[in-house]
């Protein structure tokens, strides 16, 4: 089964408990970003993230996940620090009012490297954790189940949304609205607008009654179908994790490493 | 079970009541169709059984509404939910949107609730094979049919236990293999001892399986009795209600002499062949 990003498996990575996987997308990303060694998070990315990616079998979609999300804005940071880095004095190459510095090219790839391990981290997460027993994790520690409600519902109804949308789409092309090229693509979304939220905003009401008559509003202690397994390891490794990232922010702060 | 004493029924943006005054009691275990022009005030009428008027809508409320002996106006919505399921008209409304497969969606209420997990998972596990629909227990509710997801939206408040279940317009978006999925889920229900409101379109199918009928016109309560009587009154059309099409067969024939006239007019096919059966015996006589 595929909910969004999350691939169904069986392997330990799947099993452990999503606060352990939260926990680390944090700890990688924070040290990452603290860590002022240009190659520190390539090094995070291949000692932490590939080999948990490699032992939960998602290689595949991780690896065509992260690369579309990520190639556009490596791109973007290359072009912009690659080329127009105001304290570059390195100059390798020089394109008219561009210049090419290898600091400005250090500062790019830094960059890049920081953003990419961000987005692997959390595309880590999402990958391997069902929504629902994430959205169950973070309840049980403490999240408005309100909160947990509208994140899980944003997942869901989107979906459908643009199914409705289609839907619409398609009842406007069927009465002759044209949609080829992007002017009369562009000129489409009035037409298109106007019925998806006014059918959204009508079924708004009867959403409303539904929940509350399915005891929505009531100030009951909530409980979860979902069990959320955890261990004294998973604990310790979650408190490891935590203690590594801090020690990242110290030795930034303190500036111990250059 | 279900009291209405002289109740009537503003909604918060309009001057004119939308219902009463009604007055009418159903009895537990017994099965109620509804049914009305467009505007008659059957989907407030429902809203009024499952509390959501005056909780949810606001509104101006006079008369008193009582389920299982408690006025609804006073007692906290959370509490009456496990009286009163209501299932709305749109399936894909009644879905959470927060839950990522048909058990998690069924679990919802309970989890409102606060029931304790093994007993969630012994509710869950009754309902799915109760409504026959274990096979979607682990599919996503928005890759169902409307069929399906209608079943879920019912299997969604069963869940709750609740003695009387509300369904306003059930099988009105479901094609008719759908919807007669969800009226046998329905007749389950009554076998069952479940007291059912059931606003309904599908004449045919709500004659065969109600116990009485309640015809709303302008917000008054204008006809009340057994399907049959309901369905072959002769006001039925003036109040912009369809009787069913053996009824309007057999009108026509005994307008013409070809329906016997000691058998009352028919609303279901049983009684449309045995009448037309005698009518053509009668006509072949030598």
């Amino acid at each position: 089964m595929t909910t969004m990003f999350f691939q169904s498996g069986a392997s330990p990575v799947h099993r452990l408990n999503p606060t352990t996987k939260l926990v680390m997308a944090l700890a990688v990303t924070t040290t990452a970003f603290a860590i002022p060694v240009v190659w520190a998070p390539l090094v995070l990315l291949l000692v932490v993230l590939v080999p948990a990616v490699l032992v939960a079998g998602v290689q595949r979609p991780y690896a065509r996940l992260l690369l579309l999300f990520s190639a556009p804005v490596v791109l973007v940071i290359f072009l912009l620090q690659g080329l127009f880095f105001p304290e570059g004095t390195t100059v390798l190459a020089e394109f008219g009012p561009a210049t090419v510095t290898s600091e400005g090219l250090l500062f790019a790839a830094q960059t890049s490297l920081r953003l990419v391990v961000m987005l692997g981290s959390f595309l880590f997460l999402l990958l391997t954790t069902h929504p629902g027993v994430l959205m169950s994790a973070m309840v049980e520690r403490g999240m408005s189940p309100n909160t947990s409600y509208v994140i899980s519902a944003t997942l869901q109804i989107v979906p459908a949304f643009r199914a409705r949308a289609q839907n619409v789409l398609r009842a406007q092309q069927a009465r002759g609205l044209d949609t080829t090229g992007l002017r009369r693509r562009v000129r489409a979304l009035l037409p298109l607008v106007g019925p998806l939220l006014l059918g959204s905003l009508a079924d708004l009401e009867e959403r409303a009654v539904a929940m509350e008559a399915r005891a929505f509003g009531s100030t009951t202690r909530r409980t979860s179908l979902v069990a959320v397994a955890d261990s004294s390891a998973q604990r310790w490794a979650r408190l490891l994790m935590g203690a590594a990232a801090v020690t990242a922010i110290v030795v930034n702060v303190l500036g111990v490493v250059r | 079970m279900i009291e209405f004493e002289n109740v009537s029924y503003a909604y918060p943006t309009t001057a004119e009541d939308a219902l009463g005054p009604v007055s009418f009691a159903i009895p537990a275990g017994q099965v109620c169709g509804v049914v009305g022009a467009s505007g008659s005030g059957k989907s407030t009428l429902a809203s009024a059984v499952a509390g959501m008027i005056p909780h949810v809508s606001g509104g101006r409320l006079s008369g008193e509404v009582r389920v299982g002996g408690r006025p609804v106006a006073t007692t906290p919505l959370a509490d009456l939910v496990t009286e009163v399921g209501l299932v709305v008209q749109n399936p894909f409304n009644q879905m959470s949107g927060a839950k990522f497969t048909v058990r998690e969606e069924l679990a919802f209420g309970l989890e409102n609730l606060g029931v304790d997990r093994a007993e969630m998972v012994r509710r869950i596990e009754q309902v799915l094979e109760d409504l026959r629909i274990e096979h979607l227990a682990d599919r996503s509710p928005f890759a169902l049919s409307g069929g399906q997801q209608q079943l879920v939206a019912i299997g969604s408040v069963l869940v709750m236990r609740p003695r009387v279940v509300v369904l306003d317009e059930p099988t009105s978006q479901l094609d008719p293999a759908s919807a007669t999925l969800v009226f046998g889920a329905l007749d389950a229900l009554r076998r069952n001892g479940i007291t059912i409101v059931l606003v309904e379109h599908r004449i045919e199918q709500l004659a065969e399986l109600a116990d009485r009928v309640l015809v709303l016109s302008h917000g008054s309560l204008v006809l009340d009795g057994s399907p049959h009587d309901v369905f072959t009154d002769e006001l039925l059309p003036d109040l912009g209600v369809s009787s069913t099409r053996y009824t309007r067969a057999a009108r026509r024939a005994a307008e013409r002499g070809l329906w016997p006239e000691s058998l009352p007019l028919p609303v279901l096919l049983p009684e449309a062949v045995r009448g037309f059966g005698a009518g053509l015996s009668v006509e072949h006589t030598p």
